[in-house]
């Protein structure tokens, strides 16, 4: 991986990070579209698509409510690819075992989001405060300004966090990766599928609807007695 | 009724604002600073560049709301602005508006969009991804864009046109109504998603496909321990250290 990768990365977890709150939410926030999208500006798109897949679920029931921050999923997906990306090629280890190891490596760092999270919206306090004060003295462009400049703060504080998963990840991986990929391989698909169903178990368990069990279990049985009587 | 006076042109550039609306989110008033942004260039249609102080600070209270519903609130302030500007009467304050609804549009759009659309439109890239389909992402923005997009655009007429009865067509669409069948739509998906995993895996082991029953009783576990407030990243580390455990011994 070569510097612009690396820029070109850090571009896109100051995108899709500022889709999380601050600008448009079209939700290119989500790890199943950021993590494709830096596969893409990396040349792979498919391995994007792997780790988006195994993180979408995982914080999705956590709604961004209010004063409330749930987990950087966005820059856990971003950093998740990077590392699989650049790690596979340095140790010469690749595939899905490589996918898994970056992406259990990135998801607790994800608590970093939080707190630069909470750090870009300490700074917006005192944005405001200097937007109210333009305004006081007749100045709405001020406002405007101070409005935008927020853009900043959510801007910096995703590309720090994805910096910290990669530099953070990158040293981890480097030292365990060679150990544990092995064994990685030797789980088969009960890894890779278990990140996914703790996705969707999580998002069942805070679904909040009546009837979601019974509704759950009638899936599950019904599409498991079909595809087994194929 | 006095003939709308706001332009096309001034409802899109609001429209477009409403895409910056949370850019300067803080802890001490929220979007305050954001709807002032939204609402502004309305504002200048109706009273020109020099806005009087009135207008400005009840324009900059505190505020807080779903995003999506920002436009709406916002088209029925400006009605408002240009009513008070013309020396008509007002059944509300657009302040008291403002608080009296940006906690239930709040409820509304979480429930709606963030607890709906997001995971319903989720699931459904998802089953593409996991066949390995890179139209995944693609078709999950379209199935969430559609409504989001939509949503804001109408909101910010309605909200204009209709001012105050705005609130009563939002309630006869019935939206946390909708809200509810979509998450149980999601419900579903997931128990699908579940099911196929669970499927392929008992293929790849050359084990019957009956054994993926096995992953029920696991999910619903894993699903009671997340509404008890378990967290998701404590689930992770419990299921991969307990695989990677086995993996190593055996």
């Amino acid at each position: 991986m070569v510097i612009a990768d690396y820029l070109l990365a850090g571009l896109v977890a100051m995108l899709t990070g500022l889709d999380r709150v601050a600008l448009v939410q079209v939700m290119i926030s989500r790890p199943l579209v950021a993590a494709p999208l830096t596969g893409l500006v990396l040349g792979n798109p498919l391995l994007g698509l792997e780790v988006g897949m195994l993180l979408e679920l995982l914080w999705l029931g956590r709604l961004p409510v209010g004063a409330a921050i749930p987990p950087d999923d966005t820059q856990v997906a971003v950093g998740a690819t990077v590392l699989a990306f650049s790690m596979g090629q340095m140790l010469g280890l690749g595939g899905m075992p490589m996918v898994i190891l970056a992406v259990l490596v990135a998801i607790p760092l994800g608590k970093f989001g939080q707190i630069f999270d909470r750090l870009a919206r300490n700074v917006n306090d005192r944005l405001a405060v200097a937007g109210l004060k333009a305004l006081g003295s007749g100045n709405t462009n001020g406002l405007e300004r101070r409005h935008l400049m927020g853009l900043i703060s959510f801007a910096v504080s995703s590309l720090a966090t994805a910096c910290v998963i990669v530099l953070i990840g990158s040293v981890v991986l480097f030292y365990t990766a060679p150990q544990l990929i092995g064994a990685v391989r030797d789980t088969g698909l009960s890894l890779q599928y278990s990140l996914i169903i703790v996705g969707a178990a999580s998002l069942l368990g805070t679904i909040n609807v009546n009837r979601s069990i019974s509704l759950f279990c009638a899936a599950f049985s019904g599409t498991l007695l079909v595809l087994w009587m194929r | 009724m006095k003939s709308p006076r706001l332009s096309w042109l001034t409802f899109l550039s609001v429209y477009f604002r409403s895409f910056l609306f949370q850019a300067s989110w803080n802890f001490e008033n929220l979007q305050n600073l954001g709807f002032f942004y939204l609402v502004l260039p309305g504002l200048r249609s109706i009273y020109g560049d020099e806005l009087s102080t009135d207008v400005q600070q009840r324009q900059v209270t505190y505020f807080n709301t779903h995003p999506y519903f920002a436009p709406l609130i916002a088209g029925t302030i400006l009605r408002m602005e240009e009513r008070l500007h013309a020396g008509e009467d007002v059944a509300v304050d657009p302040d008291a508006y403002k608080k009296m609804v940006m906690a239930p549009f709040a409820a509304m759009g979480d429930a709606l969009f963030w607890g709906g659309v997001r995971p319903l439109a989720a699931l459904i890239g998802l089953l593409l991804a996991s066949q390995g389909s890179l139209w995944a992402p693609v078709v999950f923005l379209i199935l969430f864009n559609l409504p989001h997009l939509f949503f804001r655009g109408a909101g910010l007429v309605l909200g204009y046109v209709q001012e105050l009865r705005a609130i009563e067509t939002i309630h006869k669409c019935r939206l946390p109504d909708l809200a509810i069948r979509l998450k149980e739509s999601t419900t579903i998906l997931i128990g699908v998603l579940c099911a196929y995993l669970s499927f392929k895996g008992c293929e790849h082991q050359d084990i019957s496909g009956v054994w993926g029953f096995v992953l029920l009783p696991i999910v619903l576990l894993f699903a009671w321990l997340s509404h008890k407030g378990v967290t998701s990243l404590f689930l992770v580390l419990l299921t991969t250290s307990s695989l990677l455990l086995l993996a190593l011994l055996f």
